[in-house]
C-alpha cells in the first residue's frame, strides 16, 4: 500500500523541471482586431471633437440670444422685428392691429395717447405696467398691464415701441435702444404706472387722464402683521416663506413663483398640501402648521404681490414649439393650448389657473412630469393628467421654457382684491 | 522569465501613454480653463463649511455633477445646468461623488436656499420627509436650556423637538449650510468650457432630420 502511494507518476514533470516558452507567431486576427480597435479610436477622437465644437457654436448662438432677446429674433430689418415682436408679446391682448379690446384692453391704433407720448410714452409704459384708469381716445379702461422689463431687452423694446408709434399711431420717428437703455435706468425698480394720471405727470402734452385713484384700503392690521412675520422670518416651527420662494416671492429653479398666483389657487394648493392631496414633503410640513386664517391671509399676500421675472429659459427647449403649444396648442397629439385655460399671455385666470407666465421652467417641467406619472393630481376635473401624459420631455421643456420667457403676471389690484375677500366667505370646502 | 528589461520598459511605456492622455494632457487642458467667469471664490464661511462637507463624507451620497439635458433629466429635476471644469475651479479637492443616493448638490443654493430647511434637514431629515435615508446629524448641533445672545435657533415639529429647552446649530451647522447656500451655479458657463458633449453631434443631426422633415411636409 505504501510503496503504491510513493511511486511518481511518470506523465508529471519532475521537481527540477523549469517551464518554458518558445516564441510562436501572434494569430493574424489579433493583428486584425487591434487594428480595427485602433481605427475605431481615431473615428470615435474624431467624432466627439466635431460634437464639441457642434455644442460649442450653438452655446455661442446661444448665448448671443439671450443676449439680444429671448425671443426668437433673426437679422430682420427692425420693422419687421417690430411687428414680429409686437405679435409674440402684445397682440395677445392689444390684437394683431392693435384695435385693443372693447371697454377692456386699450386700442394702440390711431390711440391719441400714443400719438401724442410718441414711441417714449410706450417705452415707459411697458417698462413698468399700468394699475389704474387710464383715458385713451376719449374712453377710460380699468388699465392693468403687466410690465415687460424683465421680459424684453432694450433692443426689443425699441423695436416694439417704434412699430407701435410708427405703423399704429402715425409718428414718424421710432426710438433708439440707447434712449430705452436710459429710460430703463431710470424707472428700474418702480411700481407700475398708477394709471393715465400719474403717466400724464411724466409726459407732457398726453390728453386728458382720469384722476389718481383712491390708495388700496389696507387689509386688517393683525392679519398682516402676522403675515409678515410668517413671510419674513417664519413662526413656530415652520420656516420663513421667503427664505425659499424669495423676498419677492420669485421662486427659483423647482420653488416656484409665488408672485401674482390668483389668491384661491395658492390657498387651495395650501389645503392641498395640508390633506395630501398634492405631495410635497417641504410644504406639507409648513402647510399643516398653518391655520385657516393664515392660509387665506398669505394667499392675498402673494396675490397681489409683484416681481420681475427671474426665470430665463434654461432647459434647452425649443421656443417655437413651446409657444406653438402655449398659444394653438397640438392637436394631434390632443394638447389644447395653454392659455385657453390660463389666460392670454398665461396669466393665470382666477380663481382656478395659475398663471404661468414667468415661471421657472425647471418647475413647470417638472409639475408636467408630475401630472404625467400621476404623483399630482389635484387639477379641477383632472384636465392636466391628460395633457401631461400628452407631452413627451422634448415638448415639456419646450412649453417651460417658452412660458419662462414670458413677461410676468399682472398682479391682482390691491382694490380688486379687497372687493373680492369682501364678497366670499372664508370656507374649508373650497379646498377640493 | 530572463527578459526583465524589455518586459519592464514595456509596461512602463503603457503606464506612461495612460498617465499622459488621462492625467496630464487632460490637467492641462482644465488648468488653462480658469474658473467660470460669474464663480465667486469662497468666503471664509462656506470655505469652512467646505472641509464639514468633506468631513462628513458628504459625497458618498450626494454627487456635484448635474449632466445635460441629453443624457438625464437633471435640469428637469432642478438641480441646475450641467456643469463645467470652470465651475470647480475653487475646489481641490472637488467633490464630484460618483453615487446619487441623495440628490445632486451643485445647485442647491438656488432650489433650497433657506438656511431653516437646512438647518431643520440636517438635524432630522426624517422631521420632513418621513421617507428619507439621509443620515441625521444632531452632533452638529447642542440642546440648550435658553438661546443664548447669537444662537441660531433650530425649527423642529414637536415629535421631533426637544421637550425643554431648545435646540441650536453649532458653528459647524451654520457653516455647512452657508456652503450650502453658496453652491449655486445659475450664471451662465462660459461658451468653450470643457464638457461632455459626447450626444450634441447626435442632438444636431436628429435636428437636421427633423427640420428636413418638416420642411419637405
Amino acid at each position: 500500500m505504501m510503496s503504491d502511494k510513493m511511486k511518481q507518476d511518470p506523465r508529471l514533470p519532475d521537481e527540477t523541471f523549469e517551464p518554458f516558452e518558445e516564441s510562436r507567431r501572434i494569430p493574424l486576427p489579433v493583428y486584425w482586431i487591434a487594428i480595427a480597435l485602433a481605427i475605431w479610436g481615431v473615428i470615435m477622437l474624431v467624432e466627439t471633437s466635431h460634437s464639441t465644437q457642434v455644442a460649442d457654436k450653438e452655446r455661442a448662438a446661444q448665448n448671443a440670444q439671450d443676449v439680444t432677446a429671448t425671443a426668437p429674433v433673426t437679422a430682420e430689418p427692425a420693422a419687421a422685428q417690430g411687428h414680429a415682436l409686437f405679435t409674440a408679446n402684445c397682440a395677445t391682448c392689444h390684437g394683431d392691429l392693435g384695435a385693443g379690446s372693447t371697454g377692456a384692453v386699450p386700442p394702440l391704433a390711431k390711440s391719441d395717447l400714443v400719438q401724442a407720448g410718441g414711441a417714449e410714452a410706450v417705452v415707459r409704459i411697458a417698462l413698468r405696467g399700468i394699475d389704474g384708469p387710464i383715458a385713451v381716445n376719449g374712453v377710460t379702461y380699468n388699465g392693468h398691464m403687466p410690465n415687460f422689463a424683465s421680459a424684453l431687452d432694450d433692443k426689443q423694446l425699441a423695436a416694439i415701441s417704434s412699430h407701435v408709434a410708427t405703423s399704429f399711431a402715425g409718428a414718424k420717428d421710432g426710438i433708439e435702444p440707447t434712449k430705452v437703455a436710459e429710460l430703463r435706468k431710470a424707472d428700474a425698480g418702480k411700481d407700475p404706472w398708477a394709471g393715465g394720471a400719474e403717466l400724464a405727470s411724466a409726459i407732457t402734452g398726453l390728453p386728458a387722464q382720469p384722476a389718481r385713484p383712491a390708495p388700496a384700503p389696507a387689509m386688517a392690521a393683525t392679519q398682516s402683521a402676522d403675515v409678515e412675520t410668517l413671510v419674513k422670518t417664519g413662526a413656530g416651527y415652520i420656516w420663513a416663506c421667503a427664505s425659499c420662494h424669495g423676498d419677492k416671492g420669485q421662486g427659483m429653479e423647482t420653488t416656484p413663483r409665488l408672485a401674482g398666483l390668483p389668491a384661491a389657487y395658492i390657498a387651495k394648493q395650501l389645503h392641498d398640501f395640508q390633506q395630501g392631496t398634492r405631495f410635497n414633503d417641504s410644504m406639507a410640513y409648513v402647510a399643516k402648521a398653518l391655520s385657516e386664517e393664515q392660509i387665506q391671509a398669505l394667499a392675498a399676500h402673494y396675490a397681489v404681490m409683484r416681481a420681475p421675472s427671474t426665470a430665463r429659459p434654461s432647459l434647452k427647449g425649443d421656443l417655437a414649439r413651446g409657444e406653438q403649444i402655449a398659444r394653438e396648442g397640438d392637436w394631434s397629439i390632443g394638447v389644447p393650448a395653454c392659455f385657453t385655460c390660463h389666460g392670454p399671455s398665461g396669466f393665470g385666470v382666477a380663481p382656478d389657473f395659475p398663471a404661468l407666465a414667468a415661471q421657472h421652467p425647471a418647475y413647470t417641467a417638472r409639475q408636467l412630469a408630475m401630472w404625467a406619472g400621476g404623483s399630482r393630481h389635484n387639477s379641477p376635473l383632472g384636465l392636466m393628467a391628460g395633457i401631461g401624459k400628452a407631452l413627451n420631455d422634448v415638448d415639456r421643456r419646450a412649453v417651460a421654457d417658452y412660458l419662462a420667457s414670458l413677461a410676468p403676471v399682472p398682479a391682482t389690484p390691491k382694490t380688486e382684491l379687497a372687493a373680492i375677500d369682501a364678497s366670499i366667505p372664508v370656507s374649508e370646502g373650497d379646498a377640493q | 522569465m530572463n527578459r526583465y528589461l524589455p518586459l519592464a520598459i514595456t509596461a512602463l511605456a503603457i503606464l506612461a501613454m495612460a498617465t499622459l492622455f488621462l492625467v496630464i494632457a487632460p490637467g492641462m487642458q482644465i488648468g488653462a480653463q480658469g474658473p467660470s467667469p460669474g464663480l465667486k471664490p469662497y468666503t471664509e464661511a462656506e470655505a469652512r463649511g467646505r472641509d464639514v462637507y468633506v468631513s462628513m463624507g458628504c459625497l458618498y451620497c450626494h454627487s456635484q455633477q448635474p449632466r445635460s439635458i441629453a443624457q438625464a433629466p437633471d435640469a428637469e429635476r432642478g438641480w441646475g445646468r450641467a456643469s463645467v471644469a470652470g465651475d470647480y475651479a475653487y475646489d481641490a479637492p472637488h467633490q464630484l461623488g460618483t453615487m446619487r443616493t441623495g440628490p445632486d448638490l451643485m445647485d442647491i443654493g438656488d432650489r433650497l436656499p433657506s438656511q431653516g430647511w437646512q438647518l431643520t434637514h440636517l438635524y432630522q431629515p426624517r422631521a420632513i420627509s418621513s421617507w428619507s435615508i439621509m443620515p441625521a446629524y444632531p452632533f452638529l448641533f447642542e440642546h440648550k436650556d435658553e438661546p443664548g445672545p447669537g444662537d441660531v435657533v433650530v425649527h423642529l415639529p414637536a415629535p421631533y423637538a426637544p421637550e425643554t429647552g431648545v435646540i441650536v446649530a453649532k458653528q459647524d451647522a451654520l457653516d455647512l449650510v452657508a456652503y450650502l447656500q453658496g453652491m449655486k451655479r445659475q450664471y451662465a458657463p462660459p461658451t468653450d468650457g470643457l464638457r461632455d458633449d459626447g450626444y450634441a453631434l447626435i442632438a444636431a443631426q436628429q435636428q437636421k432630420q427633423t427640420d428636413a422633415a418638416k420642411a419637405s411636409n
